[in-house]
């Protein structure tokens, strides 16, 4: 079983929803917590994680490199280039690595054969035990660098490896690449929204890709109080998809300051977030 | 003309916040501004501006369309693919998978018979609001499914330069996604300057090294927006602005009437936040 957490704005909660729901459920499961965003990988922050052990660089991406001795700078890769990632500077051809995809038109036009398209070390992969007894998976992408949606689909793939039950992947924010490679082959979608009109546009926002690809899914109201009227608006727009809510509470923010995950704080959140946790377990039981 | 963006790896830490009460508050001094929201997969600057995204212009990408007629049946171009987005064996006819496709043009490039053609698609679209006399907005939305949302900021982003050439900007203000892959990065380039927006959290520590990284691979020169500044722990930031041979120039206090106006549509009396 797959879920991941996604919400399409940043920030709004969704590692802190997926170390809860990891927490919870690995008391009644074998689970694998996922942290599927590569730029911004905070899962583990929440779990109480800042070192990783296990440290691999993996290559998903490939870049253009240009042979000096072969090249005679007439420019046919510039003109082909669909990233503009190739330059003519002081008459010699140079390519950017930040705007290069590795798509190889101009290694096809170069009449040399003077362009290579080699693999790069594009990110890492981190293995770690939590503190709760089960393992966190999570990936970074390097500076600069390109592929995160390929990172994302081999972090995928480690976790697959694990004799487990649940997987949850907690997503990056937005709806492109990385976020698409996270919600594709999922089981169930937790969607996370607050009521503010940016984070509810983007929760429809997000819902279109779900729906892209026919994920169940259900929906949780993240600091609900903090403007009952449109969190009464996102209610009636979640219907039956409604999971639950969860208050604002300061305490949130002393969790995350001293590396503790929520569900093991005193914060009124707490039962919230386990109702949540009942109520996404019938919607999954439903499916089966 | 000065193009400025605000950033940041974090999702929620108020880079569009900044972006459009910096946009507010240079319309206030008399300047003409463009605000160009590259934030093409959840665009929300329109929202805070208390807007409605008016006149839309389709921005298109071309993908491979096989013409039958003139395809041998080679397999060059499911060779040349290096995102194994064309299925072939031998003998039949290559199939597209689009939905892995990148649009580069490596298979209409291979092939030796011009048998790929290219066929226009929407891939998003770029809006333009006039919200002052002296302030508008540029707004790019990417199509929902698309995953490759670069180009999407690439031209969007173009059509706001050439805008505000034409008009005579003296402020062009970009507004990036969260993240630091590549449509934060062609969201960035070109800027004269970069403000990294974070939050005194140890989650903001953590992703403002990360855009620091990434900035500095850049060259741009950084600086560093504290939101919330009061609320959690500055001295880690003011450590690492440090470490980067940067400063926290603007800080902004945790404000309940800052979070109004931002749910309102009303950033523009809270303009002298910053």
């Amino acid at each position: 079983m797959k879920i991941v957490v996604a919400s399409g704005k940043g920030g709004v909660g969704k590692s802190m929803l997926a170390s809860a729901l990891a927490l919870l459920f690995s008391k009644e499961r074998k689970i694998v917590a996922c942290d599927c965003d590569v730029d911004a990988p905070n899962l583990g922050l929440w779990l109480g994680i800042t070192e990783y052990d296990i440290i691999e660089k993996i290559s998903t991406s490939e870049k253009a490199f240009i042979n000096r001795k072969k090249c005679v700078n007439c420019e046919k890769c510039a003109k082909v280039c669909p990233y503009g990632a190739i330059e003519i500077k002081n008459g010699k051809i140079e390519i950017n690595h930040l705007l290069c995809e590795g798509c190889g038109v101009c290694q096809l036009v170069c009449p040399k054969g003077a362009i290579e398209i080699k693999p790069v070390k594009n990110g890492e992969i981190r293995i770690n035990t939590t503190k709760y007894n089960f393992p966190l998976i999570s990936g970074k992408l390097y500076p600069g660098e390109s592929g995160s949606g390929k990172i994302v689909e081999e972090l995928k793939r480690r976790a697959e490896e694990f004799d487990n039950e649940i997987t949850i992947f907690d997503s990056a924010a937005g709806i492109g690449c990385p976020v698409i490679a996270s919600v594709r082959g999922s089981d169930f979608a937790v969607l996370v929204t607050e009521p503010i009109p940016s984070a509810f546009f983007d929760l429809k926002r997000i819902l279109e890709v779900v729906n892209y690809f026919k994920i169940p899914y259900g929906i949780v109201i993240n600091k609900f109080d903090m403007n009952q009227r449109i969190s009464k608006k996102i209610e009636r727009f979640a219907g039956e998809k409604l999971l639950g809510k969860i208050s604002y509470d300061k305490k949130i923010v002393d969790c995350i300051v001293n590396l503790k995950p929520v569900i093991t704080s005193d914060s009124k959140v707490v039962v919230e977030i386990e109702k949540i946790f009942e109520k996404m377990k019938e919607k999954i039981g439903e499916k089966n | 003309m000065q193009i400025i963006s605000s950033t940041g790896v974090k999702g929620g830490v108020g880079k569009s916040t900044f972006a459009v009460l910096l946009a507010l508050k240079k319309a206030k001094q008399n300047k003409k501004v463009v605000l160009c929201d590259c934030d093409v997969e959840c665009p929300n600057d329109y929202l805070i501006l208390n807007q409605k995204l008016k006149n839309p212009e389709p921005i298109y990408q071309e993908f491979p369309k096989l013409n039958k007629k003139k395809c041998r049946k080679c397999g060059l171009c499911a060779k040349s693919c290096r995102n194994n987005a064309i299925f072939w064996v031998e003998g039949q006819y290559p199939k597209f998978i689009l939905d892995l496709c990148t649009a580069c043009g490596a298979c209409w490039i291979s092939c030796p018979y011009g048998a790929i053609e290219k066929k226009k698609v929407i891939v998003g679209k770029s809006f333009i609001n006039k919200v002052k006399d002296n302030l508008w907005l540029f707004t790019g939305k990417s199509k929902a499914g698309i995953s490759e949302t670069g180009p999407i900021v690439k031209e969007v982003k173009k059509r706001a330069i050439e805008f505000a050439k034409k008009i005579n900007a003296d402020y062009l203000i970009i507004d990036t996604a969260p993240g630091a892959h590549c449509n934060v990065i062609h969201a960035l380039l070109n800027s004269n300057k970069i403000y990294a927006v974070t939050e005194p959290t140890p989650l903001g520590a953590y992703d403002l090294e990360i855009i620091l990284e990434l900035t500095k691979i850049l060259k741009i020169p950084t600086e560093i927006v504290l939101n919330k500044a009061d609320v959690g722990n500055k001295k880690d930031i003011e450590k690492i602005a440090k470490r980067f041979d940067t400063k926290i120039s603007i800080e902004i206090p945790y404000s309940e009437e800052l979070i109004k106006a931002y749910s309102s549509g009303k950033l523009e009396k809270m303009v002298d936040l910053i």
